[in-house]
């Protein structure tokens, strides 16, 4: 549909225009000079090594995009950016955490082996068991924290809910390190889906090995996605979702009742958010307090970089994310310390030049 | 009545959640060395082999258990009413705790090691919390201490809560304020054009003779508080008066601390400058490194800015930690030996006279602050704050102003840093972090946004309220979340907010929709 634009806010070309064209040209010819360079003057890896960033970078970025839609979940319907989101991921990564380790204590003796346990017994049951634990705890943290932090604050000033948010972020973060302590903890996985084996996929002279967990969370985010859209699209709820999202009064009007679906939501991006962090610590393997903060932050990079909102957006652009956070360093020849500033550098730069994303609606000025 | 049982049971369970929240991070422990410090009940002999520790503990879950029963009884009407909403409270509340003491007990008698996974459930700390009782004996005690309280919150709840006691306590104290008002030379007193300046006089003699009757430790936590303050008022222009949320003022903090050292210090560059030449050059880049991160984000606000300004903060983090600047900034180890401030010799060495230049410093920001926040710029800042596109349309270059808000910001922030590494001779990645940001929004926040008292009474509240209570210090950052929390909740505009700003958060703005128009997902 064409959009009526009055002739009076046609804004002229300004040099902040200019100055953005002329900065993304020279950005756009240094990274395909660079491209030139690794991949065909003098290439520094082999295409081995490239399908090992790929397989990882897509694994990285089905767990961003998850994420990143329960951002743009929340941020389609209440305008704020949720900044404890992340805090929920790590809620949710330590409830699968402790379902393994309690799981490899309860005794399930097999003719085979009589010391079996039953999370090696019973691998598929202690994955689903740990999905489920990790899912409801994140789910329920997400229900609460708007309960008791968001609620109150609909009709305040923006910044208010913001510093809330903030504020239940560091919470959450702190409150984990007093009760679960401070040191970085193994994920225990089934030894079935032992980190770091899997498939071998012979590329060249070498292999690449496609891991168990990798597949497990790239197809599972997946079809948590799929179910997520047609979520949306298809149920009763989903339409109600979207007409919240559209205007709340006459959503309210029309019979929808507007704080509980505003639950749901919450308990909808908590639940994403628990599944990313089990899977998380499944493929990672690392869970400790402070876990959820750069995937919360890189998740937000990819709902901005999609369009916030745009939950399709979302996805595209955790996977986006993901790809550059493996390949940004080898391709723009920096030090691989520096991954996080590039996905930093991501942020800050589609928010001042892009804050509609690349597949965003426009934003009046009033919510950019 | 079944409004209140309703009401009950939901106190019951939040609070239920709460005391176990607070057990399983271990602060019914610290509760009772608190209350052990202020009770001084060496001599107290209580029965039922309790130790003065676990009376000091069941005082602290009693208190908690009033609570609930006066939260519960909040929307009573009638005595009956408060006694089922404080009971039904007690009930949900001792319920659940005594549970929990019962199971902790049992696996702490079966000699289950629960501090691998729940850090804080120390031995110790699980013994003070079963009472050293059998399991069923501490679930018991605990079930009759909390529903007794609640039952007394909900009485207690009931009758204070009445509006005619209210309306009483209320005219009580205005009669008394009057009286002591009226107190001739009280009010000849008040009402002379002296006592304002005589005050602030006054406060500064306090100022600058307390340094020399304190010890060392006191003296340096001064000064932090003191630099807090520096960076509070600092960050009070951007989000106070500005309205622009920036969670990225660390990194001018960085960029002050890292001018003086590099310059000062005799490694990694050994320009060995001195401490005077590097200030006014610290607090300059400071300021320069505004107006560069003000420039792309000018056209942002709220959330985005936020979200940016946490990202430059990061950046500047990770670029300081990682190896590629190793050499130019010392890398993850920092910067040692960094130079102080010597002025005829050896005159701001120790401890105390650091503190008067900080206090000096403080001064200065402040009279800088009062003097912008009732000029012309102050002015179109509060007015930016409130609508920026009204105060574009009164002819408010926004863009400028913005800047300079930034600008400024930065340059106190800068001299905090300048400060702050000098002191501690010492500065590197780690003092850095996003906490810093964090603590410094905190001070603003609750003392009141836009309002110079304010973020002196934040500063003192957060960073120097914790140095007393010792106990407290595995609590504080937590705290410190959840007091954002509460703080917006309860009581957004600060403990000492500016007479504007108070208005504005308890008035509807009216330029601000319920909801915005138009979104989609």
């Amino acid at each position: 549909m064409k959009k009526f634009v009055p002739y009076l806010t046609q804004k002229p070309i300004s040099t902040y225009h200019i100055i953005q064209i002329v900065l993304g040209i020279i950005f756009s010819v240094y990274l395909l000079w660079r491209l030139y360079q690794v991949f065909i003057a003098n290439p520094t890896y082999g295409p081995d090594t490239w399908a090992r960033f790929a397989i990882s970078g897509i694994v990285l970025g089905s767990v961003y995009a998850l994420i990143a839609i329960g951002y743009t979940l929340v941020y389609g319907i209440l305008f704020m950016i949720n900044f404890a989101h992340g805090d929920v991921m790590m809620i949710g990564a330590f409830g699968g955490y402790f379902v393994f380790e309690a799981l490899s204590f309860v005794p399930s003796p097999t003719p085979a082996n009589p010391e079996e346990v039953f999370l090696n017994a019973h691998p598929i049951i202690s994955v689903i068991l740990a999905f489920a634990v990790g899912v409801s705890v994140s789910a329920l943290s997400g229900y609460l924290l708007e309960r008791v932090a968001y609620r109150p604050l609909r009709n305040a000033p923006r910044l208010v809910p913001l510093i809330s948010a903030i504020g239940a972020s560091i919470f959450l973060q702190n409150a984990a390190q007093l009760l679960f302590g401070a040191q970085r903890r193994d994920y225990t996985n089934p030894e079935q889906i032992t980190r770091g084996q899997g498939w071998g996929i012979p590329i060249g002279e070498s292999t690449v090995i496609l891991t168990y967990t990798g597949v497990l969370t790239f197809v599972l985010s997946i079809l948590i996605m799929l179910g997520l859209y047609l979520l949306v699209k298809r149920t009763r709820l989903g339409r109600a979702m979207r007409a919240v999202a559209e205007n709340k009064s006459t959503a309210a009007l029309m019979g929808i009742n507007v704080d509980r679906v505003i639950s749901q939501t919450f308990i909808i991006s908590g639940a994403l958010a628990g599944a990313a962090g089990v899977m998380w610590g499944i493929h990672l393997g690392l869970v400790f307090h402070f876990v959820g903060f750069l995937p919360g932050i890189k998740a937000f990079t990819s709902a901005v970089l999609g369009g916030i909102g745009n939950i399709p957006g979302a996805m595209l652009g955790g996977l986006f994310l993901g790809m550059v956070e493996t390949t940004g360093p080898a391709i723009l020849g920096i030090d691989f310390q520096l991954k996080d500033v590039i996905a930093f550098s991501i942020l800050v730069l589609v928010l001042i030049f892009r804050p509609t994303g690349i597949l965003g609606e426009v934003l009046s000025e009033e919510k950019a | 009545m079944k409004t209140q049982l309703r009401n009950g049971l939901q106190t019951g369970l939040a609070f239920w959640l709460i005391s176990a929240f607070l057990f399983l991070i271990g602060f019914t422990d610290t509760a009772a060395v608190l209350f052990g410090d202020i009770i001084h009940d060496e001599d107290l002999r209580p029965g039922f082999g309790l130790t003065t520790g676990m009376v000091n503990m069941l005082f602290f879950l009693g208190l908690l258990g009033i609570w609930a029963g006066a939260r519960a009884a909040r929307a009573a009407r009638a005595p009956g009413e408060a006694l089922a909403a404080g009971i039904a409270a007690g009930l949900v509340h001792g319920l659940g705790v005594g549970g929990l003491a019962w199971l902790v007990g049992t696996l702490h008698e079966s000699k289950v090691r629960m501090s691998t996974y729940l850090a804080q459930l120390l031995p110790e700390t699980i013994q003070l919390f079963v009472l050293e009782k059998a399991p069923a004996e501490a679930a018991a005690w605990h079930f009759v201490l909390l529903l007794a309280t609640g039952f007394a919150g909900g009485l207690l709840g009931f009758f204070l809560g009445r509006p005619g006691w209210r309306e009483a306590i209320a005219a009580g104290w205005r009669q008394l304020s009057s009286h002591a008002g009226s107190l001739s030379t009280l009010q000849r007193i008040r009402a002379s054009r002296a006592f304002g300046p005589s005050l602030a006089v006054l406060g500064i003699i306090v100022l600058f003779t307390l340094p020399l009757r304190l010890d060392q430790y006191w003296n340096y936590t001064l000064g932090t508080v003191g630099i807090y303050v520096l960076l509070g008022l600092g960050l009070n222009i951007v989000v106070g008066l500005a309205g622009l949320l920036d969670l990225g003022y660390v990194a001018f903090f960085a960029v002050g601390a890292y001018t003086v050292a590099l310059l000062t210090a005799p490694a990694p560059h050994k320009l060995l400058w001195s401490f005077w030449v590097a200030l006014p050059i610290g607090v300059l880049l400071a300021a320069l490194a505004g107006v560069l991160l003000g420039i792309p984000v000018l056209r942002m606000r709220g959330d985005y800015l936020a979200i940016v300004t946490l990202g430059f903060g990061e950046i500047i983090r990770i670029l300081s930690r990682s190896d590629i600047l190793t050499g130019f900034t010392g890398g993850p180890k920092g910067v040692l030996n960094i130079g102080g401030p010597q002025f005829m010799p050896r005159l701001f060495s120790n401890e105390i006279n650091f503190l008067y230049l900080i206090l000096l410093c403080v001064f200065l920001a402040i009279f800088i602050t009062v003097r912008l926040q009732h000029s012309r710029i102050g002015r179109a800042w509060e007015a930016m704050r409130e609508d920026e596109t009204v105060a574009g349309a009164m002819g408010i270059n926004t863009l400028q102003y913005k800047l300079l808000a930034f600008a400024i910001g930065a340059a106190f922030a800068g001299l905090g840093g300048v400060l702050f590494a000098s002191r501690n001779q010492f500065t590197g990645p780690e003092d850095h972090n996003l906490m810093v940001s964090i603590n410094v929004l905190a001070v603003v926040i609750v003392g009141g946004m836009g309002s110079i008292p304010g973020v002196i009474a934040g500063a003192f509240v957060l960073k120097g309220l914790p140095e007393v209570l010792r106990e407290m210090e595995d609590y504080r950052i937590v705290l410190f979340g959840a007091l954002l929390v509460i703080m917006m909740l309860i009581r957004p505009e600060g403990l000492l907010p500016s007479s504007r700003r108070k208005l504005e958060v308890h008035q509807q703005d009216p330029n601000q929709p319920d909801e915005p128009i138009r979104g989609r997902l």
